[in-house]
């Protein structure tokens, strides 16, 4: 088992109204609403509400024993730079970032530069539940029930050339946006905020361009409207709010890579055998417990990723 | 009276902190929470000891000054409690290979060394043989400085304001032995 049984004494969260209930109280009012008025226009505007997922429920039966956290813990604790260091405070903060119309660019190695509109691109792919453990190099963990599309069949779909060895991703540069893109003396980390991934790494059927958690649309402050989820790889791998990607040939320098490379690799696997030179990574808080868990190699999904570094000294390419 | 207020309002962190932990329970990082609202408040408070002597002809706390100082022990003592207890789960081999391993982790336990010495040694009677010591408040709070600014991820704003402060404190210490000093 690889969670921690609650405490006896720890009191349930019962005053939190469960994400399933509130929103099928939610489509229960628009049902009703689109019943009496029946104008498919308004029926559309109201399903508009909750994009971009429509038909995919949340559904516990595929969470592989895990125990997930609640909506409200993965939602109100975030690294979120661009907004603050606080990761209470990005909740009250995230509201600036407007993800209306909100576009992707896609360059590089590819036929030629193509800008895809977010609802038109989630249109094209099939959304998956995936329940992931997610894990900070800062120590802290939880489980999500994220929702998104594969990133490969994203791939395959803009067919990059055969010569893009690495995928880059970047985040909007936008300052009226985001607060500390606009503190020029003492900004977090350097923007924009940039990631990457080699290409086989990218076309694991365990990367996910994220969209959605708990079967509803992205919080501004979990990285809305798209970001990636890479479950094996720490928590600052998986960039939030994508505005960019680009196939390279050359590894992309990623931001804390940049910022302090003795800390941070670029392929910052989950491994608690390669501690942190600040903290320890054998074991993990998961959000709302009291005391700690053992870290999983790879971090647990190391049938699915293992072979990806076969013969790579990971003490060498942390 | 003005004891007992001083005594609450250096122990309303601590209540605080229960309250937020036991209570209401909305931390999401109950281990992270401890570390840093043990750690942001005994530095504040132990900063304030040395700066009683500064502003004693406005505010005389001189006779206050070994309860504030122990509280200043006491949240670092939570502090130690949190990485013993609740990080290292009671497993010594951990915790000594952590303070060994890890530099900003042995700067925090040599801080933590001498703040436990200053508060064994401040008795009356013990105090009378080893006050001259306690002027290793001043390594101490240096060590803690670099401790605190070396857990950040990122240095930002904040921490440069408060090392602003720490200067702006050094500064005026310096100021006050010099012209005490030159009185002589």
């Amino acid at each position: 088992m690889n969670y921690l049984k609650k405490p006896s004494w720890q009191l349930d969260e019962k005053e939190i109204t469960p994400k399933e209930l509130f929103d099928k109280r939610r489509s229960f009012i628009k049902l009703g609403a689109a019943s009496i008025v029946s104008s498919a226009a308004i029926v559309e505007a109201l399903a508009k509400e909750n994009l971009p997922i429509k038909n995919l429920k949340y559904n516990e039966a595929v969470n592989n024993n895990l125990e997930l956290n609640t909506y409200e813990q993965i939602t109100s604790y975030n690294n979120f730079y661009e907004f603050t260091t606080s990761k209470e405070r990005v909740k009250y903060m995230a509201h600036t970032l407007d993800i209306n119309g909100w576009k992707i660019t896609i360059d590089g190695l590819i036929d030629k530069e193509i800008e895809i509109d977010f609802d038109d691109l989630i249109k094209k792919f099939t959304l998956h539940e995936r329940i992931y453990r997610f894990r900070c190099v800062e120590g802290w963990s939880m489980v999500v029930p994220w929702v998104g599309i594969k990133l490969s069949d994203f791939i395959k779909y803009v067919n990059p050339d055969s010569k893009a060895k690495y995928i880059r991703f970047e985040t909007l540069f936008d300052d009226d946006m985001f607060p500390d893109q606009a503190n020029m003396l003492f900004p977090a980390v350097e923007y924009p905020y940039v990631e990457g991934l080699r290409m086989d790494e990218a076309m694991n059927d365990l990367s996910i361009l994220a969209v959605g958690l708990y079967g509803s649309s992205m919080p501004k402050q979990n990285g809305a409207p798209i970001r990636l989820i890479v479950p094996w790889k720490y928590g600052f791998k998986s960039i939030k709010s994508i505005a960019k990607i680009s196939f390279v040939e050359e590894e992309p320098l990623n931001t804390w890579q940049k910022s302090n490379p003795k800390e941070y690799g670029f392929y910052a696997n989950v491994n608690p055998n390669v501690d942190h030179p600040r903290w320890s990574q054998k074991r993990e808080r998961v959000l709302g417990k009291f005391f700690k868990q053992k870290t999983l190699m790879f971090n647990g999904y190391e049938k699915e990723v293992a072979h990806l570094y076969k013969g790579m000294d990971l003490t060498k390419y942390f | 009276m003005k004891r007992f207020l001083l005594f609450l309002l250096l122990l309303t962190p601590f209540i605080f902190a229960s309250y937020e932990l036991f209570l209401v329970q909305n931390v999401k990082d109950p281990i992270k929470y401890i570390y840093t609202i043990s750690g942001v408040t005994a530095t504040v408070i132990l900063f304030f000891t040395i700066c009683i002597s500064l502003i004693k002809k406005h505010y005389n706390l001189i006779k206050y000054r070994r309860m504030i100082g122990l509280y200043g022990f006491f949240y670092a003592l939570v502090h130690f409690l949190n990485f013993l207890v609740l990080d290292a789960e009671l497993d010594v081999k951990f915790l000594i290979k952590e303070t060994i391993d890890k530099p900003f982790i042995y700067l925090g336990m040599i801080a933590f060394v001498i703040l436990v010495f200053m508060a064994i040694t401040s008795t009356n009677r013990l105090f009378r043989i080893y006050q001259s010591y306690h002027k290793l408040i001043y390594l101490s709070l240096i060590l803690i400085t670099i401790h605190f600014i070396m857990a950040q991820k990122s240095l930002t704003l904040m921490q440069f304001s408060y090392i602003g402060i720490i200067i702006l404190i050094g500064y005026w210490k310096l100021l006050q032995q010099i012209i005490k000093r030159n009185k002589v």
